[in-house]
Parts: C-alpha cells; structure tokens; sequence
C-alpha cells in the first residue's frame, strides 16, 4: 500500500500541475459558471422549480448536466488516455518497476490520483455554481436539496471515473498514445453525436411512416410535416420511434447518466436530441424516488467503470515489460 | 565464498514458441563485475528481467541474494540496483525530482531521498544540472541519472544492463571509470550485460558469454584466456625485415614449432613450448633484422568468436 500511496502522491501532483488539467479546469469552471446563470435566469421564470433546477434548467446552451455530457467523457478519458503507454515508452516504467513496489500499486496509483483530481474537479465546479446561483436568487438549497447535490456530486464523479478507466484501458491495450489519443476521441464523438444520430436513423427505419403526413393550411389539406394532423395513428408511430430511440441511446454512458443525473435531482429532462416535443418535460421527485428511478442507470455506469479498470489491471500485471515493446 | 549474490539453475524463458532464454546455469560471487556478453537478441535482457522479478521463468530457478525470484521478487527489488535497458524517467520533473521520486518508492523518508538524491548526483557529476528537467539531458547524462537511480537504495548488487549502448567514447569512458570506483571503494558487486566485447575486457573480472539463449561460456577473464592459449598453443607475432623463404623454412623446422604463417608483413608463429630464443637465434643468424616481436595474447574478441563458432 505504501508504494500506491506514493504513486498516488506523484501522480495528483502531476495532473494538478498539468496544463492539460488546468485548460479543461478553466473550460469547465467558465461554462459552468454561465450555466449557473443561466440557471438562476431559468429558475427566476419559473419560480416553483427549486434550487436544484441550476444544475438542470437552461435558456441557452449549456445546463450543468449537458456540460457534463457533452465534457465529461473528454475530461475523464484525457486524464487517464496515456497513463501507461506513455511511461512504456519513455522507459520511465521500467525504471518505477525496478523498484521495490507491487505492480498493481502502480495502477491503483494512477486511477486514484486521477479519481481525486476528478473530484476536485467537480466539487470546486458545483461549489462555484451554487456559490454565484445563491446571491443571484437571493435564496439557497433546503437540506433535502444539499443531498440531491451531494448525490449529484456523487454521481458526476462517478461518471467521470468511468471515462477515466477507460481512458486507462485504451492507455494499457495500445503501445502508443496517439492510438490511444485517437481511440478516445472516437469514443467521446461516438457518444456524444454518432449515437443520437445512428438511433433516429435506426428508428426511423424500423418504423417507417408509411403514410405522407399532412398539413392543414386553411381549408386545404397538402402534403408536408410542418403541422402534421395529430392522428392517432401518427402519434403511435412516432411513439414507437421514440421508444427505440430510447432504447439505443441506453448504449451511450452519457445518456445513462443525463437520466440518472435529472432523477436525482427530481426531474424528468427532455432529450435532446429527440425531436419529439413532450408535453410535460418537468416532474418533481423526491431524492430517494428519483435514486429508485435511476439505480439501473448508475449500476450500468458503476459496472462499466468497474469492467474497465479490472480489464487494465490484469493487463497491466500480465504485460511484459520489454523496453520500446 | 559464502553465499554467491545470483545463482541460477536451468533457468529457462520461453515467448510463444521462442526460447529466449534456455537452461541458464550461472552462478556470481561477492565483489565480481561480471560482463554478461552477447549479441543483441541472445537473452542478456530476458536474464536481468528474469532476476529481478519483472519476468516470471517459464521454468528454472533462481536466488539472487539468496531471495527466490519468483516468490521474493520485491525483496531482490530492495536490495539489487537495477538500470534497465533504455532507463527512462519523467521528463518534465528535475534530475532531482525524480530521485526524490524512487527514494520514496524505495521507502526513504522524505529528507534521506533528497540528501541522498543530492549526493548521488554529485557522484556521477550531475550536481550541476540538479534542477534541470530531464528532457534537455544527453543520452549520457540519463545513463549517469539511471546508474544514480540504481544506487539510492544503497544496494548490496548493481545490475547495469547495457550501460554504455548509445554513448560517445567519453561517455562510456566516465561510466566504465565509475563502475570500477564503486566496485573498488564499496565492493559493490556489479553484473552489466553489453555487446561490446572491448568493454567487458577492460571493466570485468568474470565473463559469461551467450547467444541464442543459451550460456556458452563463462568463467574468470584469465582463465578464459588462458584456456584459449593451451587449446591453441602459444604463439609469436613477428615482423621482420625482408624475410626469405628459407628461413621461414628454417623457423619452420625449430623443434617446438608447429606452424609458421605469413601475412602481409607479418610473420605468426604457433608453438607447442615456448622456444621463442631459437627462433630469435635463427633470425640474427640469417642476418635479417626483426622489426617486431611479441607473444600473442588471445582478445576477448577471438575468444567470443571462437565460441560463437562452436555454438
């Protein structure tokens, strides 16, 4: 443990001190600070909703929770995409390894150190927001309020720590850091816009909308969506390819955790990326009827994090340490 | 003798369907530099990962030490110094910094790594350069901080495994200078694998000579040579000024003498016993003059070579 404690040392001093750490560190902070503003704005229209709405509500842009969806994956994966192969080929792990450690310090290490550079992260971001939201609403969260936020905190690094292993598995798996660079940016692409996309072309060819919809424009009916005449029959369609799309977009850890993100903080949040209009985007919940309505999201996420790390440690212990291979 | 420091038995590495390593019998004493020579691709490196624990043997075993290196791997790490082949460290941290970093990696409290990384640096003559970051350093300058990193833990055995690839003649001229100092002021044994037979001559007292995974040779320097010397008998080197056939005929005919060569220039003469003063005798009385005359002493290269062929 000793020798963990040591890379761990090492390891948060290097990501703390990083530019890379401190380039997203200001991106995030600066929109976050814009989303708590335009959160307060939201929640000055709509008075009702409570404090937490900062995290989720939205006039333009970015909410808290789409920050996260749309940064986190490239956050989490670039402090973890080049933690072993990097070393590999400086030759600096030959040189830690000939030390007198246990191998798996070295990747417990690494993955705690930038778990806890993750955390500061995100509690300074969510400290910041409701440190600019309270004097701009003139009022603060109630005490059930600071546990959804700590939930939420919970969740949101969480979440992060998965990119995070699995950043450090596309660092254990390839030799060097430009395939590992570029196997993360494809997973981040992937998640944030290939997969929407992919879903509503998917859904829309398992459900072909086999009638031309059409538009009432005073007394004539012509062809065209821009009104479509709710039948029911429409309306069923398109229910339908929304729940497929729904479906697919489970795949995407972002989803997953934009869905658990909004439970938690009592909201039902409308995708989106779907296009279809829901009448009622906003529900309340309690935290612990919103942790019941996304325990399966977070187990998803925790397992994935889990899957990933326990992958790279066994790779890790089994790899042969040869110098440039 | 005690205990001997390394002592392997049929240590064997197999990659695939590669032997790289085949039935290794060695055994190093206390106080010994021993060169461990081969070509590139013999097992030199496989060996060293095997010692220290950061390969597992496909089968064999080993004590360095006296530790196993299966089961007490991180033993043999607190103990054995050990620079890797392309030693790398973190090039954006200070000389300094990173022998700081393996100090406590090495379970030195935070004061002794940093007195300790400040004195090493001295003694490999990087005091100056103490705070610079570790990518402006030469090739040299990093084998010098990888001999340093090897050495914070005070270990009671030095492995260097290629230590001079890459350097410029100075360079390797300073770290040859600096294995001979520790092995002499500390009695420091030192086992450093190289290619380079020149420098194995010059630094070694034993030798273990390898290729394709398998020990071909290994003994005392000395002894290597002088094994040489009987199986091939002795031997003279001579020049001599417009020597004719019939002496050569002549020295040919000496009692003891088994074989005369012309080369070039030179004249070589294998013996059975040394009857180095009839040939000189027969020389003067031929009036010829003899430019230059010396005993042939066997390289490590003629050894090696020799070896190589037999293999």
């Amino acid at each position: 443990m000793a020798g963990s404690l040591t890379v761990f040392r090492k390891e948060l001093a290097d990501h703390l001190g990083s530019k890379r750490y401190l380039i997203l560190f200001t991106i995030i902070i600066l929109l976050s600070s814009l989303s708590a503003y335009q959160g307060s704005q939201y929640l000055k229209n709509n008075p009702n909703l409570g404090f937490l709405a900062i995290f989720s509500g939205q006039m333009f842009g970015f909410s808290f929770i789409q920050l996260m969806v749309f940064f986190g994956p490239i956050i989490g994966l670039s402090l973890g995409f080049d933690a072993i192969n990097k070393e590999r080929t400086s030759g600096s792990l030959s040189t830690l390894l000939s030390q007198p450690i246990f191998r798996d310090s070295v990747i417990n290490g690494k993955f705690l150190a930038g778990a806890a550079a993750l955390s500061i992260m995100t509690v300074s971001t969510i400290g910041i927001m409701i440190g600019m939201a309270i004097p701009l609403l003139g009022f603060g969260p109630t005490l059930d309020g600071i546990l959804n936020i700590i939930s939420l905190t919970l969740l949101t690094i969480m979440y992060l720590a998965f990119w995070l292993s699995l950043g450090l598995l596309f660092s254990v798996l390839t030799k060097k850091t430009s395939t590992s660079m570029l196997a993360s940016v494809a997973t981040w692409l992937t998640c944030v816009i290939v997969i929407s996309m992919l879903a509503t072309l998917i859904a829309n060819a398992v459900v072909p909308i086999t009638f031309t919809p059409t538009t009432t424009i005073g007394n004539a009916t012509v062809p065209g969506r821009q009104n479509p005449q709710q039948t029911s029959e429409y309306r069923a369609l398109m229910e339908q390819r929304f729940s497929i799309q729904n479906m697919i977009l489970k795949i995407s850890p972002t989803n997953l955790y934009s869905e658990a993100a909004s439970a938690i903080l009592g909201v039902i949040a409308s995708s989106s990326f779907i296009g279809i209009d829901r009448s009622t985007p906003f529900r309340s919940l309690t935290l612990s009827q919103g942790l019941a309505a996304s325990w399966a999201n977070i187990t998803i996420i925790a397992i994935g994090l889990l899957v990933c790390f326990i992958v790279s440690y066994i790779k890790f212990l089994r790899m042969e340490i040869r110098p440039g291979g | 003798m005690s205990q001997p420091v390394i002592e392997t038995k049929g240590l064997t590495k197999v990659y695939g369907d590669f032997t790289a390593l085949d039935n290794l019998n060695l055994t190093v004493n206390e106080g010994e530099i021993f060169g461990f020579l081969g070509p590139n691709g013999a097992g030199k490196t496989t060996t060293i990962l095997l010692l220290v624990g950061l390969s597992v043997p496909t089968s064999g075993a080993a004590t360095v030490l006296g530790y196993n290196i299966v089961r007490e791997s991180r033993e043999i790490r607190r103990n054995v110094g050990l620079l890797p082949d392309f030693a790398g460290f973190y090039e954006d941290l200070s000389a300094q910094k990173n022998l700081e970093y393996i100090g406590l990696l090495n379970d030195l409290s935070k004061t002794e790594s940093e007195k300790r990384a400040t004195e090493l640096l001295e003694t490999v003559g990087l005091g100056e350069w103490k705070n610079v970051n570790v990518e402006k350093f030469s090739r040299g300058m990093k084998q010098r901080l990888g001999i340093a990193q090897a050495l914070i833990k005070r270990p009671r055995l030095l492995i260097l495994d290629e230590p001079t690839i890459g350097l410029d003649p100075a360079g390797t001229k300073e770290i040859r200078e600096l294995i001979l100092k520790l092995n002499k002021e500390q009695g420091l044994t030192i086992f450093l694998s190289s290619h380079l037979l020149h420098e194995i001559q010059m630094t070694c007292t034993h030798v273990g000579i390898i290729n394709h995974g398998r020990l071909v040779v290994c003994d005392a320097l000395h002894n290597l040579t002088e094994l040489l010397t009987e199986s091939e008998g002795l031997s003279l080197e001579l020049k001599i000024h417009n020597p004719t056939q019939e002496l050569l005929k002549e020295i040919e005919g000496i009692v003891g003498v088994s074989r005369v060569l012309q080369k070039e220039d030179k004249v070589y003469v294998t013996m059975t016993s040394d009857v180095t003063l009839e040939i000189s005798k027969t020389i003067a009385r031929h009036g010829a003059y003899v430019l230059l005359m010396k005993p042939k002493e066997y390289s490590l290269e003629e050894i090696f070579m020799k070896y190589y062929e037999e293999a």
